[in-house]
């Protein structure tokens, strides 16, 4: 599921499937160096968490990516969304970052960090395998945590 | 000279009728275009889309099968791929909709080792028969939608989804 208004609605209405909430953490650099790897990181995350909503829609909500730049990162922010979440209905949370900043609070939040991938020089062929192989790498998180419960 | 030389009523006459009829034709022609449109129209929805998967490689045995297509969202168009499940039941090709009934995720063949031989939804637990038809007891109300399916030289292609048709 997305998050807008027909969406949502299935949610509400069928709150006792869908569980799990997904939020991508984007870094959002803007010095002249690291802005195209930035770019990089945003779209690979963004292409990602959209095929993992895809594979999954009828269990997980996919948040609006939460961005922040360098001044603005926090650690709070993901324990206190957490929370927000976990009071809105979902059992399980978790953040999806390329950012190795918020690797360190992963003790008390669920953090999934994937290395970027450059998809800009793909064809589409080659994007939906690499696609498919890192949620490879996601399922068995993600299925742990369904396991738990 | 020729005997039969055109007078200047019989010249006028011929120049008015010829340039009569092309103004008739003119009118009449964007008239009956108009009429006979709607048969000359393709049918949208009807579009078949040719995948990259052969006929005769098609086994029991359901295997995924993408199937990419261009689709336009107000002013973003954007390439989106698709999947089906193919198989053969005895000689028909069957080609089901990956899209779970109970709420949208995507089925996998065999990937519950319990239930090999059946669709199984890793959302909440869904399963279907081959053939498409829901398990009762597991969460989907209904069994897998079905594509249209044609043979285009040797290629299998996909059309409009459509309920199941094999299930009685």
């Amino acid at each position: 599921m997305y998050f807008n208004a027909s969406d949502v609605t299935s949610f509400m209405a069928q709150k006792e499937f869908i569980d799990t909430a997904i939020v991508p953490l984007v870094s959002v650099d803007l010095t002249p160096e690291k802005m195209k790897q930035s770019g990089t990181e945003a779209d690979f995350l963004l292409s990602l968490t959209s095929f993992i909503e895809q594979q999954f829609k009828g269990r997980l909500l996919l948040m609006p990516p939460f961005s922040s730049s360098a001044t603005l990162k926090n650690e709070d922010l993901p324990k206190q969304l957490e929370a927000q979440l976990h009071n809105a209905g979902f059992k399980h949370v978790f953040f999806i970052t390329c950012d190795h900043f918020w690797t360190n609070i992963g003790e008390e939040v669920n953090v999934i960090w994937l290395p970027a991938i450059p998809l800009e020089s793909m064809d589409r062929g080659v994007k939906n395998s690499i696609l498919e192989d890192q949620l490879r790498q996601v399922i068995p998180m993600l299925s742990t945590k369904w396991a738990q419960i | 000279m020729s005997n039969n030389r055109v007078s200047r009523r019989q010249f006028l006459s011929y120049t008015l009728t010829g340039v009569g009829g092309f103004m008739a034709a003119g009118m009449l022609m964007p008239m009956l275009r108009f009429a006979i449109d709607p048969v000359l129209q393709s049918h949208a929805g009807g579009n078949f889309i040719k995948t990259e998967h052969k006929i005769a490689d098609i086994t029991e045995k359901p295997v995924k099968v993408d199937l990419k297509f261009e689709q336009v969202d107000a002013w973003y168009k954007s390439e989106v791929t698709n999947v089906a499940w193919v198989f053969k039941q005895g000689d028909q090709i069957v080609a089901l909709s990956p899209v779970c009934k109970h709420l949208g995720c995507m089925v996998d063949w065999g990937s519950d080792s319990t239930h090999p031989d059946q669709f199984f939804c890793s959302c909440h637990g869904g399963r279907y028969e081959k053939n498409g038809n829901n398990v009762k007891g597991t969460p989907p109300l209904g069994p897998l939608d079905e594509y249209e399916v044609k043979e285009e030289d040797g290629y299998l292609s996909l059309g409009p989804i459509r309920a199941n048709t094999l299930v009685k």
